[in-house]
């Protein structure tokens, strides 16, 4: 970070659009910034550019952020998260097989979330008698909130995320591939790639990420801890970019130009009528179904842009439970300092009273009170 | 040798991943094996079972590996990154030539050393020798440009071809643009105007 210029790293993804439109509409020129987007190829790539200073910042997986500070997984650095990208935006997909069995133990498809659980559960038990091996799903890193989401979903229908299913790591342009050769038979992911596999017949969306949580943290903005301390006026000026960019992106009206942005082939290299689906939430979910899922994928708003310390303590107990690790509060105060509302206000003069509500907003419970991690646990581990 | 290193490279390029298991079996390494393809990578990585992997960090497979960190009911034998957290200027080097490596928890580091820093090497060479070619590329598409500019100039102004190029270099100087930016505006003018 050297007279106002920036290297900022970013994966080919739809929710990149904050970073992005930051620079194309110019709204960070205008805060005078020079800044210099880097495509990466893999989350880990992402980490260690900005933890060995090639990055002075990038868009993060929002747990990836809490696990580097805490030094669970490969790394530990201290991160800061002054800015949240976006919130929802993925969706759970089975395989077509998978999706058939769910169907013909109810007698028709899935209506809801915890229809399609509850027919997995009893598919899986079924599987469990005949000797068959557990249902693997595909997620993007091993700490991210589509494990959360999934995780969640199946506890709806009663099934033990740690026992009774198997969790991979598969990148997201492989996703598609992997589940039509069986070495998944579900998944959770951003778009394009739900609709490219129902596009291609291989899988069915079952649920929307929106429908588990309004508010799940997804996407952040990361920095070193002591890049944000040193070079306030830059990330300042970069946070003020960003909130005027989080308006432009979320205002339909410019969706149409927002898609062509992101499409081209030097940010996601896709059809832009496939970004601007997911912008709008209208997916196809199978062949012969269309649904519009309001909230599909959030950019502005106070409950996504300023990163609520309560989020980062949610999301640490989510990582442990998965984990199957104890809660320790020294660790759970180290999560929560990683999001920084402190600079957020700062930058932007926000002096309103920081939301009271349930930060996380589970639509199926239970209620997430920051205060109470151990109870939460227990309430989705029962 | 008993003792040797089972050595996995992950890489889709397979220019470079010749050029690197050369360079292995050369250093008298002979337990080597290269995937391409990446769906289904964990179910290989464990198969081969491998105590050093080499990745190309080009490859959206390295988060794959970082599921190995732990062990699970997928993961045997956890793996751990060859290049130190607190060694950034290693770390840096490896980066820069585009490449990480893993190895797997317990096996000493000095016993692979030389294997890590052949593969920087080799990775470093080759995208300088990637560059290069792009460039001598990139060199041949403008002259490319230029002649035809050069063309278009004598055509249209009845010049010799010395003298369209001089006319050509004078504008560039005047504008202060590079000969082959003006050469594409005449060519890109040329195009409009059929």
């Amino acid at each position: 970070m050297k007279d106002r210029r920036l290297k900022i790293g970013f994966m080919p993804l739809i929710d990149a659009a904050i970073p992005i439109a930051a620079v194309e509409c110019g709204f960070a020129a205008r805060e005078g910034l020079e800044i210099e987007l880097i495509r990466e190829t893999s989350w880990a790539n992402i980490r260690d550019k900005l933890i060995h200073d090639m990055f002075d910042a990038s868009h993060m997986l929002a747990p990836l952020a809490v696990t580097t500070t805490l030094g669970i997984g490969n790394a530990k650095v201290p991160l800061a998260v002054p800015f949240g990208l976006n919130a929802n935006g993925n969706c759970i997909t089975l395989a077509s097989q998978l999706y058939r069995a769910l169907e013909e133990v109810l007698g028709h498809p899935p209506a809801d979330p915890r229809e399609a659980a509850q027919a997995l559960k009893r598919v899986i038990d079924k599987r469990k008698k005949s000797g068959a091996p557990p249902v693997t799903f595909g997620v993007v890193f091993p700490f991210s909130v589509h494990v959360i989401i999934i995780r969640h979903w199946l506890r709806l229908g009663g099934i033990n995320p740690r026992r009774e299913v198997l969790f991979q790591v598969v990148p997201p342009p492989f996703m598609v591939a992997s589940l039509s050769e069986g070495i998944i038979e579900g998944c959770c992911v951003g778009e394009p790639w739900n609709s490219r596999a129902v596009e291609s017949g291989v899988g069915s969306i079952v649920v929307f990420g929106a429908e588990i949580s309004r508010y799940a943290p997804d996407k952040v903005l990361a920095l070193r801890d002591g890049v944000a301390a040193a070079e306030n006026e830059t990330v300042h000026r970069l946070l003020r970019a960003y909130k005027t960019a989080a308006h432009w992106c979320q205002d339909r009206e410019n969706h149409r130009n927002l898609a062509q942005m992101l499409a081209q082939p030097e940010y996601l290299g896709v059809a832009p009528k496939t970004v601007l689906n997911a912008l709008t939430g209208t997916l196809a979910v199978n062949r012969t179904e269309t649904r519009a899922i309001p909230d599909f994928l959030l950019f502005e708003g106070e409950a996504i842009n300023r990163p609520d310390p309560r989020k980062a303590r949610w999301l640490y107990a989510e990582i442990m439970s998965g984990l199957g690790h104890r809660l320790d509060e020294a660790q759970a105060q180290a999560a929560a300092s990683v999001f920084r509302p402190d600079i957020f206000d700062a930058a932007t003069g926000n002096n309103q009273l920081p939301e009271t509500g349930d930060p996380i907003a589970l639509k199926y419970g239970p209620a997430f009170d920051a205060n109470d991690l151990a109870g939460y646990v227990k309430a989705i581990e029962q | 040798m008993a003792d040797q290193a089972k050595i996995l490279i992950i890489d889709e390029n397979h220019v470079r991943a010749a050029i690197i298991q050369e360079g292995l079996r050369e250093a008298g390494h002979l337990s080597v094996s290269w995937i391409k393809e990446t769906v289904g990578l964990l179910a290989k990585v464990t198969e081969i079972d491998p105590d050093v992997i080499i990745i190309d960090l080009g490859s959206p497979s390295r988060d794959v590996l970082e599921q190995m960190f732990q062990v699970s009911r997928l993961v045997r034998r956890p793996v751990a990154m060859f290049v130190d957290q607190s060694d950034s200027a290693a770390m840096r080097d490896a980066m820069m030539a585009g490449v990480s490596a893993y190895i797997v928890d317990g096996l000493r580091k000095d016993r692979v050393k030389h294997i890590m820093d052949m593969c920087i090497l080799r990775f470093s060479v080759f995208s300088r020798l990637e560059e290069e070619l792009h460039e001598a590329k990139t060199a041949l598409a403008d002259r490319k440009v230029i002649e035809r500019a050069k063309g278009i100039l004598m055509a249209a102004k009845s010049l010799s071809e010395q003298d369209a190029y001089v006319l050509m270099r004078k504008t560039a100087m005047n504008q202060k643009q590079r000969l082959i930016e003006i050469a594409r505006a005449i060519v890109t003018a040329e195009e409009m105007l059929k």
